[in-house]
């Protein structure tokens, strides 16, 4: 049978082809992706969006979550202050319990507590970039203002929770009127009334005060917790974002990460090939029946 | 009886039959590498003999034909395998392009998507934020405009391929017109026992030309090839061609006529069937998702956007401008321009950011694909890089079955040198046999001239 005498256009093809294979080969070894674009894998392509659409939003989480973690660790630290400050008050008040005090002296504790007062209301103020931490959700209101007295919360009682996670979300603030002036636990009445009764130099209302704003203490304590649980469960959020991470990155590459070793296996393949179809062409495309023919 | 006078005569056409012969083989080495032309061979007979008194006495040899050697079905398969190797190649060529607006995963519709959620996330945590209030919308303007960016290059692609249309059926035109020329000339050849010779490999190269535009099918008549389309328009009848015409219907696509009927739907091969597939049956799927995408996303979000309070304690309007139908994704926008109407708030304090959590719950609604927004950016992506893999196996396969067909040609009508040559050296050495026959008789009529002589 007759061949195809003039095979060219066969080895031009195999040269073509094994060049194409070392292009692959070296496109996945230079981005280290074995699908570079969708037409490569289509399935792996649109997983990976998705898998990169989760690892961004996870990313987000984990920012929202330490500018959280920034704010409830100011109002912790705030609400510390408060009960530092309380602490003071409550000896103040045994102070003033003693029964031994002069007027002048049991003046100037009155001048203190009403010092403290006004110490508590700024804390109670308190901001975290532009927002009051204590105001509900009237973050542009300053939550408490003090006429005479008498200190007003402009708050509200609203509670904001974030998502931390997929699913998970985390209450982020409580109203400043459930820390300070929960009825039974008033802060600024407490403290008002200690004022009043040191005032007044009775020794058995001074107790009493002095008991109300240990009370108030107690139970600001109490509400304190609210801010270390939502630090801790932040740290735990976290911790378990980062190891999603890590997840998401190595099914990433499961997907569409290239197996390098395997790729430069096949680099080398596609080298040998070309290699091989050079070599056969140059011994194949000079052959003529012209070489052994006297030349006369 | 035998005379030295027809030795001579027989070796003189000999000469002349010789020298025919060469020149083919000239012939066939001088276009060893013209594409298209099929190798020639002189066909030689035997001179009709003469019987004198039971002798027969042969007359030499008679150049009969110089023909040329083609196998014609192979030239129709060659037709077939070229229009469905252009086809898939014209679809990878813009599918490609296609696709390489989705390849990016680090920017684009889909990360837009996600970074807008993210935005809202991050304002949760400062709800009364002016600043995060801005990088909201900004993140929900990005999304716009890739909306816009990816739409344009579509419809750039789409303007391209409409371009093309009418440049292919030009060059459709201009082929059929001079292959019917050539179809003319051949039959006549053919009628009159002559073989086409290059009149007819120009023919043939010409229609696969032709079929590397279109799906062509070419039925032997009487009066020559006739050439149809894959649904029987006819391109070329005997000595006459059929022009196709293009032209813009109303949503600007270019239409394809033949003798005043639309033929678009039924052009399935070639370039010009790559094209309109593209065109007619592809890019609609992507700009119909994008579309819904867009309408879907603006819907769900408009609905929980209107469900909370921007800063100033009023209810939610429109975050992104209403947008339906076939421009949703190009008419894609954001509403607002001022940060502090972005309705964070659920119960109108400026601090609460109660409905930010419905506006994030809106990247795990369905649209009215059933799918979640992200899920469905990424089944277009899916789409586009499957028809693109389809296309490129088809490509392969095609390139590879024109590649066969192309050499089996080769093997009938190729050219081989080696060939020629030893050719070369057949009809030399018939040559100068037949000329030495030439002096050999010459000498014996010098021989029977000086019979007698006294020199003799």
């Amino acid at each position: 049978m007759r061949v195809n005498p003039n095979p060219s256009v066969d080895i031009l093809a195999a040269i073509q082809q094994t060049q194409a294979q070392e292009q692959t080969a070296l496109e996945q070894l230079s981005s280290g992706k074995r699908v570079n674009s969708p037409s490569d894998d289509p399935a792996a392509a649109a997983a990976e969006i998705r898998n990169q659409g989760t690892e961004s939003r996870i990313d987000q989480y984990l920012q929202s979550a330490s500018s959280l973690q920034a704010m409830l660790q100011t109002a912790d630290s705030t609400l510390n202050s408060v009960v530092t400050t309380l602490n003071q008050a409550v000896s103040l008040g045994v102070q003033a319990g003693n029964g031994t005090l002069s007027d002048s002296n049991r003046q100037e504790i009155v001048q203190q507590v009403q010092g403290i007062i006004t110490d508590v209301v700024q804390l109670a103020n308190a901001s975290f970039q532009g927002s009051y931490l204590f105001a509900g959700t009237e973050t542009a209101q300053t939550p408490f203002t003090q006429s005479g007295t008498t200190v007003t919360y402009n708050g509200n009682t609203g509670t904001n929770s974030v998502n931390i996670a997929d699913g998970r979300s985390l209450q982020s603030n409580v109203s400043g009127s459930q820390l300070f002036q929960q009825p039974g636990s008033d802060i600024f009445g407490s403290l008002q009334q200690l004022a009043n009764a040191v005032q007044s130099g009775d020794t058995s209302a001074i107790t009493d005060a002095t008991s109300a704003v240990s009370g108030a203490l107690n139970y600001l304590s109490g509400q304190r917790v609210f801010y270390g649980n939502a630090l801790n469960q932040l740290n735990d959020d976290q911790t378990a974002l980062n190891s999603e991470t890590v997840n998401l990155k190595s099914q990433d590459n499961t997907l569409v990460g290239a197996d390098l070793s395997q790729v430069a296996t096949e680099l080398s393949q596609a080298q040998t090939a070309h290699e091989a179809a050079l070599a056969a062409a140059a011994k194949i495309l000079p052959m003529s029946l012209l070489d052994f023919l006297p030349t006369n | 009886m035998g005379s030295l006078t027809g030795s001579m005569l027989i070796a003189a056409n000999a000469l002349l039959v010789q020298q025919g012969a060469l020149d083919a083989t000239s012939n066939n080495i001088a276009n060893s590498n013209t594409p298209g032309y099929s190798r020639e061979i002189p066909i030689l007979t035997e001179a009709a003999p003469v019987v004198e008194s039971n002798v027969t006495y042969g007359q030499g040899v008679t150049l009969q034909q110089i023909a040329s050697v083609r196998d014609t079905l192979l030239q129709l398969r060659l037709y077939d395998e070229t229009q469905q190797q252009n086809n898939a190649d014209t679809q990878v060529n813009y599918l490609q392009q296609v696709e390489n607006l989705f390849s990016n995963t680090d920017q684009g519709i889909g990360t837009d998507i996600t970074a807008f959620f993210n935005s809202l996330n991050q304002l949760s945590t400062d709800p009364g934020s002016v600043s995060q209030r801005q990088s909201v919308l900004a993140a929900a303007n990005n999304l716009a405009n890739d909306f816009h960016g990816t739409v344009s290059q579509l419809t750039g692609i789409q303007q391209n391929l409409n371009q093309n249309v009418v440049q292919n059926v030009n060059q459709i035109n201009i082929l059929t017109g001079e292959i019917a020329k050539l179809n003319a000339q051949v039959a006549d050849m053919h009628s009159m026992g002559q073989d086409g010779g290059s009149v007819e490999d120009q023919r043939d190269q010409l229609i696969t030309q032709l079929s590397a535009l279109t799906d062509v099918s070419a039925i032997q008549t009487a009066q020559g090839l006739t050439l149809t389309t894959g649904n029987g328009t006819p391109l070329v009848v005997g000595n006459q061609s059929f022009a196709l015409q293009a032209s813009l219907d109303s949503t600007g696509a270019e239409q394809v006529y033949s003798q005043g009927q639309n033929i678009t739907t039924s052009i399935q091969g070639g370039q010009l069937g790559g094209l309109l597939t593209v065109r007619d049956q592809f890019l609609p799927k992507v700009f119909d998702s994008l579309n819904s995408l867009a309408s879907g996303l603006a819907a769900n979000f408009n609905a929980a956007h209107a469900q909370g309070y921007d800063l100033s304690g009023n209810p939610g309007q429109a975050f992104f401008s209403d947008t339906t139908g076939s421009s949703a994704a190009a008419d894609f926008s954001v509403a607002i321009t001022d940060p502090s109407l972005i309705a964070a708030s659920s119960d109108g304090s400026s601090g609460s950011n109660g409905n930010i959590a419905l506006l994030e719950a809106v990247q795990n609604q369905q649209l009215p694909s059933g799918q979640k927004p992200l899920d469905s950016y990424s089944g277009i992506v899916f789409s586009v890089g499957s028809a693109t893999a389809q296309a490129q196996s088809a490509s392969q396969a095609s390139a590879l079955a024109v590649q066969q067909v192309t050499n089996q040609i080769a093997s009938v009508s190729g050219v081989s040198l080696d060939e020629e040559t030893t050719n070369l050296i057949r009809y030399q050495h018939a040559f100068q046999a037949a000329a030495r026959v030439i002096t050999t008789v010459d000498e014996l009529t010098q021989t029977v001239l000086s019979m007698g002589s006294p020199t003799g």
